[in-house]
């Protein structure tokens, strides 16, 4: 749910980092937190468990510059990717304006990818927002054992939409999807 | 199907009546900080010490737990629960459900008993529903075309 506030001339969306465990969630959003200017992010918020994967969500809110006098700025989220925390992944799904999908492009991550994609549009439907904007991320791809980009395509059923191929340790594509996903949820307004 | 939530509008009356109310309440409930937050987690109206950043990253963290209390009660079979409260040392804080699409959540320090922190939880979400509901129903102020157009144009730019 965009938030417009004519008091302060600001417009918020919230997009979620979605995908199974491991595939890179964070580590799109900590690359983001270390890239963009000081003045322009809040602060970093991260619900981990003691080994650092994600418990609850990652948050961080971020401020894009103004147009037209009115102050963009995105609440990024990610969701933790293991089974277990089924329930708190769609919790975080509420109200979200945007998504960017996280796909592990190892091959034997391929059921995970498909499972929680499903998992993904199961939350989207019983929350009824079945056309929010959705961009693809194959992250990983200079780890040794991927699937080919046109395999991964067509087991996730991506053919037409967006995608992009990510290394996101390295910052490969992180900032593009963020842009990417920033200029589908500003034309749903 | 839990219904879709559109964009929520803001008005600047909007906000000066509610920073009007929070900050009489401030005085009188001798709550530490006063926040209005949505379901998503956005921060819609502080009062009180907390700052801006801090007030966003608790907007979102209180938007969480409360989601995840509400997933929860489903497994328990109750249909939402309407309040979370915390206590702490030295602070306690209460979140509320003031309209089905709107949170309360009010901090207190340690001296407040919690009969008294859930008094004015009560009243403070009481006097804030009115104010929602005009929100709500009022006429809705909607962004320009000349603001759609710029988002589209100008995008690109900001990164």
């Amino acid at each position: 749910m965009s938030l417009i506030d004519f008091s302060k001339s600001e417009i918020t969306f919230k997009v979620v980092y979605y995908g199974p465990a491991m595939s890179g969630k964070t580590t799109n959003l900590s690359w983001i937190f270390r890239t963009i200017p000081e003045k322009v992010k809040g602060q970093f918020t991260s619900i981990a468990t003691e080994t650092e994967r994600t418990l609850f969500f990652d948050f961080l809110p971020v401020e894009l510059g103004t147009v037209k006098g009115f102050k963009i700025r995105l609440s990024l989220y990610t969701v933790p990717g293991q089974e277990l925390y089924k329930l708190t992944r769609k919790s975080v799904l509420k109200s979200v304006d945007g998504i960017v999908f996280v796909a592990d492009s190892n091959r034997d991550r391929r059921e995970d990818n498909v499972k929680n994609l499903e998992d993904m549009f199961k939350n989207l439907a019983d929350y009824e927002l079945p056309d929010i904007p959705i961009i693809y991320q194959l992250n990983k791809r200079d780890t040794p054992a991927i699937m080919p980009v046109g395999e991964l395509i067509d087991d996730l059923q991506l053919k037409g939409k967006h995608v992009y191929l990510g290394i996101a340790s390295s910052g490969v594509s992180v900032m593009e999807c963020l842009k990417g996903i920033t200029r589908e949820v500003v034309s749903k307004i | 199907m839990e219904g879709q939530l559109s964009s929520l509008v803001i008005t600047k009356e909007d906000i000066e009546t509610i920073d009007e109310l929070f900050s009489q309440y401030l005085v009188d409930s001798q709550a530490k900080d006063i926040i209005l937050l949505n379901k998503s987690g956005e921060l819609l109206a502080k009062s009180g010490m907390v700052t801006r950043d801090s007030a966003i990253a608790v907007s979102a963290l209180a938007a969480g737990v409360f989601s995840a209390t509400n997933e929860l009660a489903k497994l328990l079979g109750e249909r939402e629960f309407t309040l979370t409260f915390h206590q702490g040392k030295e602070t306690n804080i209460h979140i509320s459900l003031v309209d089905p699409l709107i949170l309360l959540a009010v901090i207190f320090d340690n001296k407040a008993p919690i009969g008294a922190i859930r008094f004015w939880a009560k009243k403070i979400s009481g006097s804030i529903k009115p104010v929602l509901e005009k929100m709500a129903s009022g006429p809705r102020q909607e962004p320009s075309q000349d603001l759609r157009k710029g988002l589209q144009d100008e995008i690109d730019n900001l990164f």
